[in-house]
């Protein structure tokens, strides 16, 4: 039955084009905005998350405040780096040492990022040689280096493979336990780079061999499963500020920052759907008027209908069906523009800068067509199918 | 079914206008029976109320006050939805101005009563048809209106009245956007039904027209002025006399 209502409506509708058009018009250009905006938003969003889904997101870093009457009395020292790992919700604690540095291997000499690390890992990098650093490197503070893939292209660009080989350091050697691959992402975008050192020693050789009796620059910590980075960051700074006479302390955590990234695309992809929804209710009232002027031209018609025994309902349901077939045109076709336009900007902007190549949300994106397709017939379609059901047949017949 | 019971009854009908704070009444107390298988003109000059009665007769509006059985049912107090049923069911329409849907071609017309019968498009098809046949139109089934003659198009319309095998068939004027010609054919389309046993009602205000049909009823001022009804079995003794019928009823 719907069907047959359905095909009316097409016929209805392919036998006033001009008019079709210009009802479709206003939906197109809605939809393809939302949908353009939705998918772009998506787009961004993952390609955030993408950037930061090779690290660890839990880290949390406490350093001292730059603005305080005594910075001396808040310098970090190892003690508090022990004061930190004792704190329950700690599941581990470490100084963070990063410095940039020449390294040397044979001939070559590269300035590259050499930093403290532990067996805590900090990216999803895959091992390609050999092993990651373990508890045994950072207990014995040993002399041993894992290689990022940057570095060992830089280093070792005829070995794929330099394990057991050493690196010089300033005037320490190292010797090569391990070489990771490249990390699954990395566009134009240097993104290997923002926390993971292309050269990873264990944190106490770091300590040791190059910041010997210096203070702390800041302080990694992790949470135990189950503790928020923020709560994490509220009772390191408190349990630091009391040991240290009520010094101030920054915490710097990665998932504030995405959270702050993630709600202002939100806040941007919510004012262009917005604005998208506001034209589909220009549209939807263009729909309208044009639709009550059809059903004034086709009063005839509806007479006829209500002569041969159409009931109300029947009259409703008929113009209803129209309304939804011309919104669902339209709502189709502004998705596919959507679709196109968002997933261009994807490909070729978001991508390309980030490494990261969205998912296009198509399921999500064609409900949402009819979706809107339904609320635009039925919000501005109604009044007009009910004025047509309620026609008097006889005024209806004799209309001309 | 019952032969002698009327198909249609009409018991004191009146319907009155109002427009503004002025009522104008425009039928003022109908009497009428309408046996199964009759073919009845209505007849009256341009402001009698033979628009009015036909329009209550078609289930299109309700009568102010009286009452209205058709094929058994009281009609006088339906709702809408309840009336529309009844055309439906119950009524075919002839109008003057064909009033087929230009964008459908002719089966497809015919089988639009079909479609809010709830029938499949199959079936409606096939009786759509089957019906097209019966008028002489089996060759022009996916011809649009405006691809056929007025005749056809009357004929396309009266397949249409068929199709839902009515209790009675309404007639408003059929032959008056027609040549003479055209309008023998129709009217001979309509003895043809009568001589099938369909009950025929049709409005006219052409005399020959008006001399088909087997009884004749004449309207002015709201009122029922004559009815040839009672004629019927004297013309059949007689030599067809037509008596004034107003002498009938003293």
């Amino acid at each position: 039955m719907i069907r047959d209502y359905a095909s009316v409506a097409w016929q209805t509708l392919a036998a006033n084009r001009l008019r079709s058009f210009l009802m479709i018009l206003g939906l197109v250009a809605g939809v393809a905005a939302i949908v353009s905006i939705q998918v772009a938003a998506a787009g961004m969003a993952s390609a955030v998350t993408g950037l930061l889904a090779g690290m660890n997101t839990t880290a949390v870093y406490l350093f001292p405040s730059e603005r305080q009457p005594d910075l001396e009395r808040a310098l970090l020292h190892e003690r508090d780096v022990a004061l930190l790992r004792s704190l329950p919700d700690v599941a581990a604690a470490m100084p963070f040492f990063e410095e940039s540095s020449y390294v040397r291997a044979g001939h070559h000499n590269v300035l590259l990022s050499v930093g403290g690390a532990s067996e805590v890992r900090f990216d999803t990098s895959p091992l390609m040689y050999g092993r990651r650093l373990d508890p045994a490197d950072v207990r014995g503070a040993r002399s041993v280096c894992v290689l990022s893939a940057h570095a060992r292209e830089r280093l070792f660009p005829n070995d794929p493979d330099p394990v057991g080989r050493s690196v010089r350091i300033g005037d320490r050697r190292f010797i090569v336990v391990g070489v990771l691959g490249k990390a699954r992402i990395g566009g134009i975008i240097p993104t290997t780079n923002i926390l993971v050192s292309d050269v990873a020693i264990p944190y106490t050789t770091f300590r040791d061999d190059f910041a010997r009796g210096q203070p702390i620059f800041a302080i990694q910590i992790f949470p135990v499963p189950g503790v928020t980075p923020e709560r994490l960051g509220r009772e390191a700074t408190q349990a630091l500020g009391a040991a240290h006479g009520g010094a101030h302390y920054e915490v710097f955590d990665l998932q504030s920052v995405i959270k702050t990234i993630d709600g202002f695309f939100f806040v941007v992809g919510a004012l262009v759907t917005a604005l998208g929804a506001i034209s589909l209710v220009v549209a939807g009232i263009g729909i309208m008027s044009i639709m009550l002027v059809s059903i004034l031209q086709r009063t005839r018609e509806i007479g006829i209908r209500k002569a041969v025994g159409a009931r109300r309902l029947q009259i409703l349901v008929q113009f209803l069906v129209e309304a939804f077939v011309i919104s669902l045109i339209g709502c189709s076709v502004g998705l596919v523009i959507g679709l196109a336009v968002g997933w261009a900007t994807d490909t070729l902007l978001i991508s390309r800068l980030s490494g990261v190549v969205a998912p296009v949300p198509w399921l999500q994106t064609s409900a949402l067509a009819v979706g809107f397709a339904a609320m635009v017939a039925v919000v501005f379609g109604t009044y007009p199918a009910y004025r047509a059901a309620r026609l008097d047949p006889i005024e209806a017949l004799r209309y001309e | 079914m019952n032969e002698s019971l009327p198909v249609l009854r009409m018991e004191g009908i009146t319907k009155i206008y109002r427009l503004g704070a002025v009522e104008v009444p425009a039928l003022r107390g109908i009497d009428l029976r309408i046996s199964r298988g009759e073919y009845v003109a209505i007849m009256g000059p341009s402001g009698s109320g033979k628009s009015t009665l036909m329009h209550l007769l078609g289930c299109l509006d309700r009568p102010t006050s009286g009452r209205y059985v058709l094929d058994g049912t009281d009609v006088s107090t339906l709702s809408d939805d309840r009336l529309a049923a009844i055309r439906l069911r119950k009524l075919g329409f002839i109008f003057q101005g064909f009033n087929l849907l230009p964008r459908m071609d002719a089966l497809e017309n015919v089988a639009l009563p079909l479609f809010y019968a709830g029938l499949s498009r199959r079936d409606r098809l096939r009786r759509a048809e089957t019906a097209l046949q019966d008028v002489g139109l089996g060759e022009r089934l996916h011809h649009r209106p405006s691809e056929l003659s007025g005749g056809q198009q009357q004929r396309v319309a009266i397949a249409r009245a068929l199709v839902n095998d009515p209790a009675v068939i309404l007639a408003d004027e059929p032959t008056g956007n027609l040549d003479s010609t055209t309008s023998e054919e129709i009217l001979a389309l309509l003895d043809e039904l009568h001589a099938s046993g369909r009950t025929i009602v049709l409005v006219t205000h052409d005399e020959t027209v008006a001399l088909r049909a087997r009884r004749t009823i004449r309207l002015r001022d709201g009122l029922v002025v004559s009815d040839t009804s009672e004629r019927l079995p004297e013309r059949q003794t007689s030599h067809g006399t037509v008596r004034n019928p107003a002498s009938f009823i003293e």
